[in-house]
């Protein structure tokens, strides 16, 4: 863990007076608390394309990253299952259109294999502090709202009781063929995300959607942070 | 975090064996000369002085013209002055040694006014000098054992018990010691604590958790003023005595303007609920649920009851059963085939079903029957727990046949005694449901049987529900309290 690096980034956002991270920032914040997340490039110029992808490998999935957008499925600004460099070039264009000048650039990510998606979060609640979210992910996050909270900071037994109380919790078990997910690694990142809501005071919510089940194991597939205002 | 205050004499605070109360009309108005009413009434037992600045008499009771001119010192202060003369009066209270002061006095933050506030900022001044306060703003406290009362409760039980409830709101406090009288909730403290500018709910739960007279705890939360305080509280005082929560005033969503999909569905319903959860307490959502919960705990052992037997009869007895307990994660089983022709030869053909739950098909069964089958059922080494559930109500209509009062011929006592005595036998506990829909201004005389039969059972410990549904809505919450703390 390196929670220096974390709140590096943090500041140097801050300092730019912005209250968000972009998925980039935020995913690297994530990762210096060990939490897994999908690797990935960040490309700012149309020439990094190729390198990027390269690094990457197909398939892959690219996004609009910027700090200013919170919801990118909304904006268009996601493409994914991209299988040659043709199908990258023109997703490309497509994004940075639809990006439409906000600041940032695109991401080249791998494209995790997985068809469970969990969700994640921190919040902060006048009244008990920094608390920590679990539930189902995806679209069915906002339809569902099957979730549980617990406030934090919070142990593996507290992690094990928030991923039993949801409706939904069958979903970690295995199901149709897939392995049972690893609930240890997720109680890790529960765990974790409690530890930057008490360590880092400048971070005001975080969104881990979707968390995919790949395999067994749980990968940060897309991350938002929300930064207190200074 | 609020640590409880070593230098707090709380036996004093509830047990005070002299009183006074400042703001006493000599013509009998007011919430002080009402509270006086109030002690004499319940039969507090210690000396009462009054105090207002045109002195007087009140019933004979010498009324003095200040704090000040009290021979002697006294325990605790009951403050009914105007709200502005509030805090000159806890601070004579304090030179005079009083170890708290209950003030029921309003007009402070509750009205939102600068001046509320700054007279409110004058109590915590006066109190952090060295008086505990209880209030503004609040009905007091009552504790059965020392006769102390509250102010609408004149007509409270003298009979201590287990609970102990602390309260916001003051109607709440009264609203739930009633409710204990009427169904056999016994007290140890019940606190209603208003604004709570000083002792409120944190330190409190902090005392409940190690008095001796208190083995389980009731909340009325509105507002915690500090939540990790409160939280840590929680945690270790729940760890060894049940605390039942009321939260009131939840909201499903998110309050401020939020971005991401997990601050706005953290709402302080759902922030409460995982709180309560977090820390192994009960959450209940009114006042009733609060009261049958107590009662469970009062009267059934610690552990778990997860496979029970139900015998009696009622509609759908066998569904409804079935239903009510598989939402709170319990269990029915089918008894065996042996033991249920042996509860089958016991009962009235036809109708009647020896399986699990037992439909005994005729309300009238001798108490010598039923308590036969009680034993018979407890056989089953599965059964942790059996729940009765009677038709009294049926009587009615023999009653009139035979123009006797209803309650004249009801065998209640005779049940009672028999049910006891399965439950000394068995060492299971039996929960008993007295079930009656007849209500009404001309069933009055159901209705008052049902109370004396209530009251029978309960005299032994027998704990009485009027619905099959919520007596295992308490049990579940037993079973919750339970089941959570063995995973420790």
């Amino acid at each position: 863990m390196n929670k220096d690096a974390a709140l590096k980034i943090i500041n140097a956002a801050r300092h730019r007076g912005r209250t968000m991270l972009s998925e980039y920032e935020a995913k690297k914040v994530l990762c210096h608390y060990d939490i897994p997340v999908t690797r990935e490039k960040l490309i700012t110029e149309r020439r990094g394309l190729e390198y990027a992808v390269h690094e990457i490998g197909y398939p892959l999935v690219l996004k609009g990253c910027s700090p200013d957008i919170a919801h990118k499925t909304e904006k268009n600004l996601i493409r994914v299952d991209i299988r040659n460099f043709d199908e990258a070039v023109h997703a490309y264009g497509e994004i940075n259109a639809a990006l439409d000048g906000a600041s940032g650039g695109v991401l080249a990510q791998e494209m995790i294999p997985g068809r469970r998606e969990l969700v994640m979060g921190m919040t902060r609640d006048d009244q008990f502090g920094p608390c920590v979210m679990f539930g189902l992910g995806g679209i069915f996050t906002e339809i569902l709202e099957d979730i549980s909270f617990r406030k934090a900071p919070i142990d593996a037994r507290d992690a094990m009781q928030m991923m039993q109380e949801i409706r939904g919790r069958k979903i970690l078990d295995a199901i149709r063929g897939m392995e049972a997910a690893d609930t240890n690694a997720l109680a890790e990142i529960l765990i974790r995300l409690g530890q930057i809501g008490l360590e880092i005071d400048a971070v005001a919510e975080i969104d881990i959607n979707p968390v995919i089940i790949s395999g067994s194991r749980p990968v940060a597939v897309d991350a938002l942070i929300v930064l207190r205002p200074q | 975090m609020d640590p409880l205050n070593a230098s707090t004499d709380y036996e004093r605070i509830f047990h005070p064996e002299r009183i006074a109360i400042i703001g006493v009309s000599g013509k009998g108005a007011g919430f002080g000369a009402r509270l006086f009413y109030s002690l004499r009434a319940i039969g507090y037992a210690g000396e009462i002085f009054l105090v207002n600045p045109k002195g007087g008499q009140l019933d004979g009771h010498e009324i003095y013209e200040s704090i000040e001119a009290i021979p002697g010192g006294f325990d605790l202060a009951i403050i009914a002055v105007a709200a502005s003369a509030v805090p000159e009066a806890l601070e004579a209270c304090r030179l005079k040694g009083a170890a708290a002061a209950e003030i029921l006095s309003a007009g402070f933050s509750e009205l939102g006014t600068p001046e509320g506030m700054a007279l409110e900022k004058q109590i915590m001044d006066v109190a952090a000098r060295g008086i505990r306060v209880i209030g503004p703003n609040c009905f007091g406290m009552y504790v059965p054992k020392s006769g102390l009362t509250v102010l609408p409760g004149p007509d409270l039980s003298r009979e201590p018990g287990p609970v102990a409830f602390s309260s916001q709101s003051g109607g709440m406090a009264v609203d739930f010691a009633n409710m204990g009288k009427s169904t056999g909730l016994t007290f140890s403290k019940v606190v209603s604590f208003g604004n709570g500018v000083d002792l409120r709910e944190t330190e409190l739960l902090d005392y409940f958790g190690q008095d001796m007279q208190t083995r389980i705890i009731a909340m009325y939360i509105e507002g915690v003023k500090n939540g990790d305080a409160f939280f840590k509280t929680l945690k270790k005082v729940a760890a060894h005595k049940p605390v039942i929560v009321m939260k009131g005033g939840l909201s499903a969503a998110g309050s401020r303007a939020v971005l991401s999909h997990t601050a706005s569905m953290g709402g302080s319903a759902r922030i409460w609920e995982a709180i309560l959860k977090q820390a192994n307490a009960v959450q209940v959502f009114d006042m009733s649920e609060m009261a049958r919960t107590c009662l469970a705990f009062t009267h059934l052992q610690p552990g778990t009851y997860r496979h029970i037997s139900v015998l009696g009869g009622g509609g759908a007895l066998g569904v409804a059963a079935a239903d009510a307990a598989e939402a709170v994660g319990m269990k029915i089983p089918p008894f065996s085939p042996d033991l249920k022709t042996r509860i089958d030869d016991l009962l009235p053909r036809p109708g009647s079903s020896g399986a699990n739950p037992v439909d005994v098909a005729n309300p009238f069964v001798a108490p010598q029957v039923l308590k036969d089958v009680l034993l018979l059922a407890a056989e089953d080494d599965r059964i942790e727990l059996q729940i009765l559930i009677t038709l009294f109500h049926h009587y009615k209509t023999i009653a009139q046949m035979m123009g006797m009062p209803v309650k004249d011929i009801v065998p209640y006592n005779e049940l009672a005694v028999g049910v006891a005595e399965v439950i000394d036998k068995t060492s299971k506990p039996v929960v008993l449901i007295l079930n009656n829909p007849k209500r009404g201004l001309d069933h009055m005389d159901v209705v008052e049987m049902i109370e004396e039969a209530r009251r029978a059972f309960l005299k032994r410990g027998i704990p009485v529900f009027d619905d099959l549904k919520e007596a295992m809505g308490a049990i579940g919450h037993i079973n919750a309290y339970y089941g959570g703390k063995t995973d420790e």
